[in-house]
């Protein structure tokens, strides 16, 4: 007799629910942290991850994964790959790093809860990894980016954004606080390893390693490739969760729990992923555009997946398509506009081809996201570089806390939805950001957006920049400035003279 | 100016960082002030302090009796990062995976007398339930951590406890292929929540896992929990093991106290850590003191059913004592 496989020996060790005796079952897994649907302790001894792995194999694979990656980086880093980089591209990183390394650290803790407080043997032990995962992905996104920093401060976010009050990562923080940091276990698988690993990240990072890939980054595109394989494997808590709540006649709120969550996770989404997409990768080495990418990877697959598991898609549905062709659109023109506010150089980077391509890939960009820039591009060539930055503040919605906007042109969309809670008025970007809000006000009502913060006396005195200093902009590193220096206004300079 | 404040200056290291005057270590670039929710002790999350889930991490965490005002200078002693731990369980694991291999070519198990065989399916193979607990609790510590250094450690030990929770579900099936009717594997959930050997432990390991108080659950679960399980489970009735030919469980139970060491290794620099800080000492030794008298209670019911081994509740009882002693700690 050989070594037994695992296959053999497996489900004894999720044999581990128990009857208490010398403390209560609700003691034990308080709803609040463990399973708010009251589904008996057996209900969830069913749950059966798809992806199994054992701790011998872990190890095994994982120390081998670290090897391969540490190994192409130590290679690369003799290499003078960023010290020629394009800027663009740079944002691309610095943007990532300072919304995504710490952010997996927190999920170390939401891991841990689905660890201890799950009646599902079987969570209990895949989030077990799904902890060590997450160790891992920190770790490695630190150990990165710290190389860059003698070449360029902005990179010191990598570890200081969420540090911050920076508004980017108010809003990053009050989505991921949201989703995963203040749910039950069972909540929490829906909301973080369905909607957004299994929904959104576990694809962002296909489409990030082959844009880096693109760009020659080798060491990057590496790194995300592997840290996706361990999302892959882990974001397959939600799916059983999903399972046996249907199962137990408890659809509907694993639905809403998908709602929220796929929505709050998509608004930041799109800014992480849409805007570099089309904005900050050179017009050459995009290899598709961020509309093609979510039909592709999201729209089809994920819609396969809600459908397969017995969930129906969303019911802002139609509104989420419209979003696609706009949010980050929206985003690119405020982000850039208001670049001292970030960590960040963003390119604008429309100059005439790279607008023939938006309008090839987004028809009626011209005519309406295209007239943002048109005004941006005439002061800019007219040397009034100072007409580029805006005098007003935006309004911010108090769900995703992005400033509310929408498509501009003769087909103005922008509006504010408004919702009066207990004397106080609330605007939201969206119907669905509102709709979120009023599922459960209480949660939320009390948070204040950077602006609210401007007015309240949080931010005193409300000055340019005092506010700058209180987003750790001069005082984690300088704030951002167009990433070519204008130079894609050249483009136009050429055609306006010919 | 220092360059650290001088933002045309280029980094040599994260900011948080610059003020060692010297070039970090990895674990230190990788592992340090890394939560967020530690900053405002009154809102940990951006969702209102009122929410079931805020309202825990203020009651339990925050406002625990066991009080640190800068909990990040934790550091592991032993600097572990994640890809280092990895090579040193993989090596580790080799080393399991070799002796099952060798013992299973021996036809081991077969050899086992009939009457070693009961005290196995009776206080072997139920062990994977505390075992479990444990896990359990150590993921409390990760979950509701004041400084990531910390969490790490307590990350390490949760993923140590699933190691041998899976080793002993594989020695569970094993055993049942060599002896098909002995028990192994169908009688274990049984034998932990009824056999009066188990039920010292299942009590001390309930109480742990709902001590939810921080401090308080460190103090249970590594100084007093996991300790006495270790002792019983692992050193007693591996001893046991070698008096009755199971050379396979006493290398085993060698191989899992090598993990069992390094929980005890941090929990020791977390209490060193700890008692410099005024009113602290007095905290921890009132824990121990509560929790110390469930832990000898679980030991003596435990032990009391090894076989041929009349020493081994005195001695277990001991060991986690004198080690408790030994951080200057009411044992």
């Amino acid at each position: 007799m050989a070594l037994l496989d695992r296959s053999e020996w497996y489900d004894v060790a999720r044999a581990t629910n128990w009857t208490p005796r010398y403390v209560t079952e609700t003691d034990l897994f308080p709803p609040d942290l463990s399973d708010p649907f009251g589904l008996p302790m057996t209900a969830w001894e069913a749950f059966d991850e798809p992806y199994k792995v054992s701790y011998r194999e872990y190890v095994k694979v994982q120390r081998e994964k670290d090897s391969n990656a540490y190994s192409v980086k130590a290679a690369l880093s003799r290499s003078k790959y960023y010290d020629s980089a394009d800027e663009g591209y740079l944002s691309l990183l610095k943007l990532h790093y300072g919304a995504v390394s710490l952010t997996e650290y927190q999920a170390c803790q939401a891991q841990g809860r689905m660890s201890r407080f799950s009646k599902a043997p079987g969570m209990r032990n895949t989030a077990t990894f799904g902890m060590m995962d997450e160790m891992r992905h920190t770790q490695l996104q630190l150990f990165f980016p710290h190389e860059l920093l003698a070449r360029d401060r902005q990179f010191d976010w990598a570890h200081e954004a969420a540090h911050t009050k920076n508004w980017a990562v108010l809003g990053g923080r009050h989505t991921m606080d949201d989703i995963m940091m203040t749910r039950d276990a069972i909540t929490t698988s829906i909301m973080l390893s369905f909607a957004f690993e299994t929904g959104l990240t576990n694809l962002q990072m296909v489409g990030l390693a082959s844009d880096s890939e693109a760009m020659g980054d080798f060491t990057f595109s590496n790194m995300i490739t592997s840290i996706q394989s361990d999302e892959a494997r882990h974001a397959q808590l939600g799916t059983p969760s999903i399972e046996i709540l249907i199962k137990n006649g408890k659809k509907a709120e694993a639905q809403k729990a998908l709602d929220i969550s796929f929505w709050r996770v998509w608004r930041l989404f799109a800014i992480l992923t849409g805007i570099p997409m089309d904005y900050y990768i050179p017009l050459k080495n995009r290899h598709m555009s961020f509309k093609e990418f979510m039909h592709e990877w999201v729209i089809k697959q994920f819609a396969r997946q809600l459908s397969d598991i017995g969930l129906e898609k969303p019911w802002y549905w139609d509104l989420f398509l419209d979003d696609i062709e706009n949010h980050h659109h929206c985003q690119q023109g405020g982000i850039w506009s208001w670049r001292p506010t970030v960590w960040w150089n963003p390119p604008g980077a429309v100059g005439p081809k790279e607008r023939a391509w938006l309008e090839q890939k987004y028809p009626g960009w011209n005519d309406s996201y295209g007239r943002y820039w048109d005004v941006i591009t005439g002061n800019l060539l007219d040397g009034h570089e100072e007409k580029t930055h805006p005098n007003c503040i935006p309004v911010i919605c108090n769900m995703c806390q992005i400033p509310v906007s929408n498509r501009p042109g003769p087909k103005w969309k922008a509006r504010v939805y408004q919702l009066d809670y207990q004397g106080k008025r609330f605007n939201f970007c969206t119907p669905v950001c509102k709709w979120i809000f009023e599922q459960e006000p209480e949660r939320y009502k009390d948070f204040e957006t950077i602006v609210d913060r401007m007015f309240s006396g949080v931010i005193d005195p409300p000055t340019l920049p005092q506010v700058l200093i209180y987003m750790g902009i001069g005082v984690v590193s300088n704030g951002g400035r167009d990433g070519y220096d204008y130079s894609w206004v050249d483009g136009h300079r050429k055609q306006a003279a010919e | 100016m220092a360059d650290i404040d001088d933002l045309s200056k280029p980094l040599k290291t994260f900011s948080h960082l610059a003020k060692l005057k010297r070039r970090p270590s990895e674990y230190e670039i990788v592992s340090t002030n890394l939560i967020w929710s530690t900053e405002d002790p009154k809102r940990p999350w951006a969702m209102s302090p009122t929410v079931p889930l805020s309202k825990w991490y203020i009651q339990y965490r925050n406002e625990s009796p066991l009080k640190h005002p800068d909990w990040n200078a934790f550091r592991d002693p032993e600097q572990i990062v994640y890809r280092t731990y990895n090579m040193m369980q993989d090596g580790q694991e080799a080393y399991v995976d070799g002796l099952l291999n060798d013992h299973n070519r021996t036809e081991h198990d077969k050899g086992l007398s009939a009457s070693w065989l009961k005290t196995l399916v009776r206080l072997y193979t139920p062990g994977r339930y505390p075992i479990h607990a444990l896990q359990m609790g150590s993921a409390y510590l990760v979950q509701l951590a004041h400084a990531s250094t910390v969490e790490n450690c307590a990350m390490f030990q949760a993923a140590d406890q699933l190691r041998w929770l899976q080793r002993l579900a594989y020695r569970t099936k094993e055993l049942s292929k060599f002896h098909p009717n002995a028990g192994f594997g169908t009688t274990e959930r049984k034998a932990w929540e009824d056999d009066p050997a188990w039920q010292g432990f299942r009590e001390l390991i309930e109480k742990t896992l709902i001590a939810y108080d921080w401090g308080e659950h460190f103090v249970a679960l590594n100084l007093i929990t996991k300790p006495a399980f270790d002792e019983a489970f692992l050193r007693q009735l591996g001893a046991a093991a070698r008096n009755h030919g199971d050379t396979l469980f006493g290398l085993l139970s060698d191989a899992q106290l090598i993990d069992s060491e390094r929980s005890r290794r941090w929990s020791k620099a977390l209490i060193d850590f700890l008692v410099k800080v005024p009113g602290n000492q007095a905290v921890l030794d009132g824990w121990v003191k509560k929790w110390a008298p469930l832990a000898d209670k679980a030991i003596e019911a435990y032990c009391s059913a090894l076989p041929d081994s009349p020493d081994a509740a005195s001695s277990a009882k001991a060991a986690a004592r004198d080690w408790r002693k030994s951080l200057g700690l009411a044992a």
